[in-house]
């Protein structure tokens, strides 16, 4: 008897633990018909989010349904691919950067969009709406800037799905851009980056002002593309491997154990010239002149360029250059994953973003190029009124060499570099780490202990000097015996 | 009839405990044992056992370990050196209490956003963020976890020893040597491992107050998992458990061996 009603106590005690878990179960069994639910995995700030409303507005004109949108965001790559190949991200749509669609493609995470384009054509038919701007149909490149889809298609065309589908079939572009140098236009001058590019976030030319102001970014494969296109500029590359001959795009690719630890070195080195490392607050430290010097992704400096413009003076505190001697570019893409529970509704939303409107809004908004077409964007009536309404010139908007920058052999894509990356990473920490314990804490700790020792040996010697034995007087017999 | 009352009442309190038993095995047991099993692993699930190499053979990663030991034991000493004469002369004054609590108002505050507001000052008075930074940043962020059981055994002294001392002739510093500070040492304990334990695993505060120039423990720990590198991050948290349960043990061992009145907060 005892038992049965310990027993049922601690079911009971379980039973209201898990009970918010099955009511949670339960709610998205008994959904009504007419709703359909979306979930995108996207990077924070990486939207204007009122196109979110306007999209699901969109698709119960089109569907009759109406539909529950859920926006989740992650911060990195890593995060974001850690939970997608652990499979804990039940989500309809994705929008990883280049290489790590390699990686979710390797992994055979994703799916195939012309497939499912396929799959889908009876009901598209039926709705009367077709997929014109997307690239991954096999269609030709849509609404999508041809160069973007040119570079994407000439790098990734080894990567190929398990079942021989190529790389391009599986994401459509989103935005894209460079890697360069945000700087403060009354600290660095142009003549400086012209003449010492890379070298500027080693202060190779020995600005004083600069010294101790630049910062890196705390990522470890942006930091290794700018330490090798460093070590390319001056000539600082391994020699006997033949690295003079090659291409950006093959040198910022290269993880060869020479390599790594060239830019390690280059790295360590670095360290003491740099502010520090950031991912996040590089733009608002160079607004509030913190820093003079930012490595930063183009979309965060023409954002913060933007930003910088002082109306009295009409002047831009910033600038962003691209040295000459190459760059990285990149770019993010759409991706629907194995895990897509709605695949209308996530073809219907990359269709959406591909719409020359809704890549001017996301531009404007987070500062980002956007991979749609330049021309078609430029031709397009209400994209240049929206301009213009912003206090932009379209032609300008359309010229900006930071925002549009021209894509040659110079620019070179980052692949995923597979079992190589741990080498990578342990690169990275071995050049955060420094070259030994900081002497600041040596000094501390004899200063700690020297005091303590110095304190207690003031205490010893005044105990043992007021407490020392005295003489003590013989005290007569006589005296005594009174 | 009293008697079967109170028999049940007993089984009703062990019955209470399984949730928390519960909670420990889920949350605590088994992603330990995890770590552990992840220590052994390579990036294929193939037993190994590499990562022990990895790690203990290079001298930058020991480097980085031994920074963060440093970096523990200078904060522990700076607290202790700071807060015992705070908690000595709270315990003194009858309004002891309310400076104590003075003192623990800045942990109302979220820490992450103390630590940001403490890198502005010092970005707007000009001092270059650096191990200094950091080091004053973890002496503020601890020192209130220092304070608090000292503070509680302090003023929990029966004021008649010192006055004992006293009466047998000692002077203020020998009363303070002889009397207070060995019945304090159970307070000192507490106030040692409370400080240096989460110390030697801080990462927010060095990555926040040097730009992440100053790499320690903890965010070599961070890195690795952020990167996928789960094998080495694991040995690593392994390494730093064993830290923790050493100092624990020492701890201990110099609370076990002192005579005094034996009241720890914890």
């Amino acid at each position: 008897m005892k038992k049965i009603i310990k027993l049922s106590f601690v079911i009971l005690v379980i039973i209201c633990l898990l009970l918010p878990l099955f009511v949670a179960c339960n709610k998205k069994d008994d959904e009504d018909g007419g709703t359909d639910r979306l979930v995108i995995y996207n990077w924070e700030d990486y939207i204007d989010s009122d196109l979110l409303d306007e999209f699901a507005e969109y698709y119960e004109e089109v569907t009759g349904n109406s539909l529950e949108i859920t926006y989740t965001t992650f911060d990195t790559n890593e995060t974001m691919m850690t939970k997608v190949l652990k499979g804990d991200a039940n989500v309809d749509l994705i929008c990883p950067s280049d290489y790590a669609i390699e990686k979710l493609l390797k992994a055979d995470c994703l799916l195939n969009q012309k497939d499912i384009y396929n799959e889908l054509k009876p009901q598209l038919d039926e709705l009367g709406i077709d997929f014109e701007g997307m690239s991954s149909l096999g269609k030709g490149s849509g609404n999508i800037e041809d160069e973007v889809i040119d570079v994407i298609t000439d790098m990734f065309s080894a990567v190929k799905s398990k079942d021989g589908k190529p790389y391009t079939e599986y994401m459509t572009p989103y935005m894209w851009g460079t890697l360069g140098i945000l700087y403060n236009v009354n600290i660095v001058s142009e003549e400086e980056l012209d003449e010492y590019g890379w070298g500027v976030l080693w202060n190779v030319q020995e600005n004083e002002e600069l010294e101790n102001k630049i910062l890196m970014k705390d990522s470890v494969r942006d930091t290794y593309a700018a330490a090798v296109l460093y070590m390319k500029e001056y000539d600082l590359l391994p020699e006997g491997y033949g690295y003079e001959d090659y291409s950006i795009g093959d040198l910022i690719n290269c993880t060869d154990d020479a390599m790594l630890s060239a830019a390690e070195k280059v790295l360590t080195e670095q360290r003491e010239h740099i502010s520090g490392y950031e991912v996040d607050f590089g733009k608002d430290d160079m607004l509030n002149e913190i820093v003079y010097a930012d490595f930063a992704w183009s979309g965060d400096a023409l954002w913060a360029i933007e930003e910088s413009y002082d109306e009295e003076t009409d002047e831009y505190l910033l600038g962003y250059y691209v040295p000459e001697i190459g760059s990285n570019i990149w770019y993010d893409g759409w991706v629907i994953p194995t895990s897509v529970n709605n695949k209308l509704a996530a073809m219907m939303f990359i269709e959406y973003m591909c719409q020359p409107m809704s890549a001017a809004r996301n531009s404007m908004e987070i500062g980002y190029t956007s991979a749609a077409d330049k021309e078609l964007m430029r031709n397009d009536v209400e994209v240049c009124e929206f301009l213009e309404e912003n206090e932009y010139d379209v032609d300008e908007y359309f010229e900006d060499e930071g925002r549009y920058p021209e894509i040659n052999e110079k620019l070179g894509v980052m692949r995923d570099f597979g079992t190589r990356g741990e080498a990578l990473v342990q690169m990275w920490q071995r050049a955060k780490s420094g070259n030994g314990v900081s002497p600041v804490l040596w000094w501390c700790l004899l200063g700690i202990t020297g005091g303590v020792g110095l304190a207690f040996g003031i205490y010893f010697l005044v105990q043992s000097l007021r407490y020392r034995p005295r003489k003590i007087k013989p005290i007569s017999p006589e005296k005594n015996n009174e | 009839m009293a008697k079967i009352k109170f028999k049940k009442l007993r089984l009703t309190k062990k019955v209470f405990s399984i949730p928390y038993i519960l909670f420990l095995l889920l949350f605590v047991v088994i992603p330990l044992v995890l770590i552990l099993v992840n220590a052994f692993l390579d990036s294929d699930n193939n037993l190994t056992l590499e990562n022990f190499k990895v790690f203990f053979t290079s001298r930058a990663n020991l480097i980085v370990l031994g920074n963060s030991l440093l970096v523990g034991i200078i904060t522990t000493a700076f607290c202790l050196l700071i807060g015992y004469p705070v908690a000595y002369i709270c315990s003194k004054m009858s309004s002891g209490k309310i400076i104590v609590l003075l003192y623990i108002l800045p942990m109302f505050v979220n820490f992450l956003i103390r630590t940001l507001a403490t890198k502005a000052i010092f970005i707007a008075m000009g001092v270059e963020l650096g191990m200094g930074t950091v080091l004053f940043g973890m002496v503020y962020n601890y020192l209130p976890f220092m304070i608090l059981p000292l503070h509680t055994t302090l003023s929990s002294i029966d004021k008649s020893y010192s006055e004992a001392a006293q009466d047998l002739g000692a002077n203020k510093a020998t009363v303070f040597l002889k009397t207070t500070l060995p019945l304090s040492t159970s307070g000192i304990i507490s106030g040692i491992t409370m400080v240096f334990i989460p110390t030697i695993s801080t990462y927010a505060i060095s990555q926040l107050l040097s730009n992440g120039k100053i790499f320690l423990f903890g965010d070599s720990i961070q890195l690795s998992f952020e990167q996928g590198l789960y094998g080495v991050g694991s040995i690593m948290s392994l390494v730093m458990l064993a830290f923790v349960l050493i100092s624990n043990l020492i701890m201990n061992a110099f609370n076990s061996n002192s005579n005094a009145v034996r009241r720890s907060l914890w």
